[in-house]
């Protein structure tokens, strides 16, 4: 699915990520742990094509280097960032900009766009099991929203737009216990053998809903260590100490 | 004496001598308070930031604009139940009413406003058209009425129009007006429009606007608003590619709880200009007062805006608001903001601020990250913030034409 090689980055001369490889098969869950300034979200700004960031090696996904293609390219592609901290942005109704961002995506596949009812229809049922209000929807976004509804629209989108490989970026920040649960049974229901995860996070608690097939220390801007979920807790118990030099 | 000044005194000998005017004393007396003071410069504080002026010192062989002409003309009505008026090239030329208790006359002898400033003395000397409008006591009109003001090819180029306004809101009643501006001719003029509001105990009135598309004019409107015991008036003006325009008010906050609220939208291209000069006096206690403006400006465009929050001694608890703020999506546009408050009363609340800024980087990367390419995402911010303007006002038939109207336009 995805093949990330060597891959470099640095922001004004500040090396960040220092060779970083990762392989991803379909229908896997990998997710990635590390202290604070590891390189965990420059990787998953690298991986969706944020600019400003100075980035070199390869990321093979579906026989194309992603490095070649723009944010909205690498999206269409089948990229999916779940923010850490989703952008509010006044004036821009979330109902417009959900239905934007689908027909965007659709009309990149060569698919039909979809109108102003049947879009309706479908984020009514996809934002059902996410406890979101049309109320929500109709409000700018991510405006005045909470950090629970911050996330659980990010799961909307993502399940609107039904990407192949999603970045969840500290999806448990600023999540209580019961959005905490609603948010992670939001992505395991969206789990199958054509989609992959990349989890990044600091706390093994997120990896008890969403268990991950694989688990990977990055310290320093590279992978240090690799291993099934059993390592989350590893890491839970005992900290990064030992990766710290 | 400046080139423009010796034009528009010719002009006024001739208009004289052929409309033998019942009031023709008074006009001169006008006339020479304009004299007086001159075409206003940049030197004056007032004028300091005014693109209008320097347009208006361009202007060469002035011609004062000709009476009614016959024309076929009803183009751009909107759809939807309204009343019409119908004004050509400054003149009051038909009208469709369908309320008792709205009146509609043409222009009288109005009111000469005095405040000091040359281009409202100049609308007093020369302004012979325009019209009257007054809504009787306790009546809340069933629907808005849209005034459709053309701009014709039949003026001819460096035409003078003056147009003087009449709207009188009694108690208890309420309307809707908008006033669309429709520039059909490209020809360079000079649009001086001066209105009186009177707004009487509990009268509510809304004032809508737009320009549009407007290559070469330039525009001066003046508007003094009397509000009365807990009246309401609220301004909205929808600015999109005007050449030049200078929009002057004066709300008068003169009756116990009165409210007076203005708001702009502005989506100025090329080199074109747009300035607000917007004084509230707060002069009884209770009132209350919003200021707010939006402002994406294109390749050179600029926008000026002077506010000002005056509040008298006696305007105790008074609640003022003001904010400003530009989009600057180019490296030569200009955004000048000069917020004033004048406060002698001790227990009000007076807020302000001011901002400008390009787009946020982060917002538009949260966007392509949805596969919304770089052009559509940066049109949805700008609609975005734009739409917060449309979204102050209270009409919601008005709010959704606003936001059909900024949808429509493609021309980032």
């Amino acid at each position: 699915m995805i093949e990330i090689k060597n891959l470099k980055t640095s922001v004004e001369e500040k090396k960040i990520l220092n060779g970083l490889n990762l392989k991803i098969n379909k229908g896997e869950v990998h997710a990635i742990m590390g202290p604070n300034g590891s390189g965990k979200s420059t990787l998953s700004y690298a991986l969706s094509g944020k600019e400003g960031y100075d980035v070199t090696g390869e990321i093979l996904f579906k026989n194309r280097n992603l490095l070649e293609l723009n944010t909205e390219e690498r999206a269409q592609s089948g990229i999916f960032l779940a923010f850490q901290y989703p952008i509010e942005i006044p004036g821009v109704f979330t109902n417009n900009f959900l239905r934007t961002s689908l027909n965007s995506i659709r009309k990149s596949k060569n698919q039909k766009e979809l109108n102003a009812i049947d879009f309706l229809k479908l984020v009514k049922e996809k934002s059902k099991s996410l406890k979101i209000s049309q109320e929500m929807l109709s409000r700018p976004l991510n405006v005045g929203f909470s950090g629970g509804e911050k996330k659980r629209n990010e799961i909307l989108q993502m399940a609107l737009i039904e990407p192949e490989f999603v970045i969840m970026d500290e999806t448990d920040s600023g999540l209580d216990i019961d959005a905490l649960k609603i948010v992670s049974n939001g992505v395991n229901a969206l789990r199958n053998s054509e989609r992959s995860f990349l989890i990044i996070t600091h706390y093994q608690r997120l990896l008890n809903y969403i268990k991950p097939d694989f688990v990977h220390v990055l310290s320093n801007g590279k992978i240090v260590e690799s291993g099934d979920w059993k390592l989350a807790l590893d890491l839970e118990n005992n900290g990064y100490g030992k990766y710290l030099n | 004496m400046s080139q423009i000044s010796s034009e528009i005194e010719k002009c006024f000998t001739t208009f004289v001598n052929d409309k033998k005017l019942k009031d023709t004393n008074e006009r001169r007396v006008e006339f020479e308070k304009f004299k007086k003071i001159g075409i206003p410069n940049n030197k004056s504080e007032n004028w300091k930031y005014s693109s209008l002026v320097n347009d208006i010192n361009k202007f060469s062989d002035l011609k004062i604009s000709k009476k009614k002409q016959k024309i076929d003309l009803k183009k751009n009505l909107l759809n939807f139940n309204h009343d019409k008026i119908f004004i050509v090239d400054g003149v009051l030329y038909d009208a469709e009413i369908n309320q008792e208790s709205i009146m509609l006359s043409e222009f009288k002898n109005l009111k000469k406003i005095q405040n000091n400033n040359s281009l409202t003395y100049l609308n007093n000397a020369f302004a012979c058209d325009g019209f009257e409008l007054e809504v009787t006591e306790s009546t809340k009109a069933k629907k808005p009425i849209i005034i459709y003001n053309y701009f014709t090819e039949n003026l001819s180029s460096f035409s003078f129009i003056n147009i003087k306004n009449n709207i009188i809101i009694n108690e208890n009643s309420e309307l809707i007006l908008y006033f669309n501006n429709i520039f059909l001719s490209d020809k360079k003029y000079f649009f001086n429009n001066v209105t009186n509001i009177e707004l009487k105990k509990k009268a509510v009135l809304k004032k809508y606007l737009s320009h549009d598309h407007n290559k070469n004019s330039s525009l001066y409107n003046f508007y003094n608003i009397n509000v009365g015991d807990f009246a309401k008036f609220e301004y909205f003006n929808y600015i999109q590619n005007t050449f030049s325009c200078r929009d002057e008010i004066y709300a008068n906050l003169n009756g116990d709880n009165s409210f007076a609220s203005l708001i702009n939208l502005e989506n100025l291209n090329q080199n074109y200009n747009h300035e607000s000069k917007w004084i509230i006096n707060h002069n009884k206690p209770n009132t209350k007062s919003s200021q707010f403006l939006k402002s994406a400006l294109h390749d050179k465009s600029s926008c000026v805006f002077q506010g000002k929050i005056f509040v008298d001694s006696v305007a105790q608890k008074t609640d003022g608001y003001q904010l400003s703020r530009a989009l600057l999506l180019s490296d030569l546009c200009k955004f000048t903001a000069k917020p004033e408050l004048e406060i002698y009363a001790d227990d009000v609340k007076c807020s302000h601020g001011s901002s400008s800024g390009s787009i946020d980087e982060e917002s538009l990367f949260y966007l392509r990250s949805r596969g919304i390419n770089e052009k559509d995402a940066k049109k949805m911010m700008i609609e975005g913030f734009l739409a917060e303007s449309i979204n102050k006002i209270s009409d919601k038939t008005f709010q959704e034409i606003f936001l059909n109207k900024l949808a429509l336009s493609n021309e980032y």
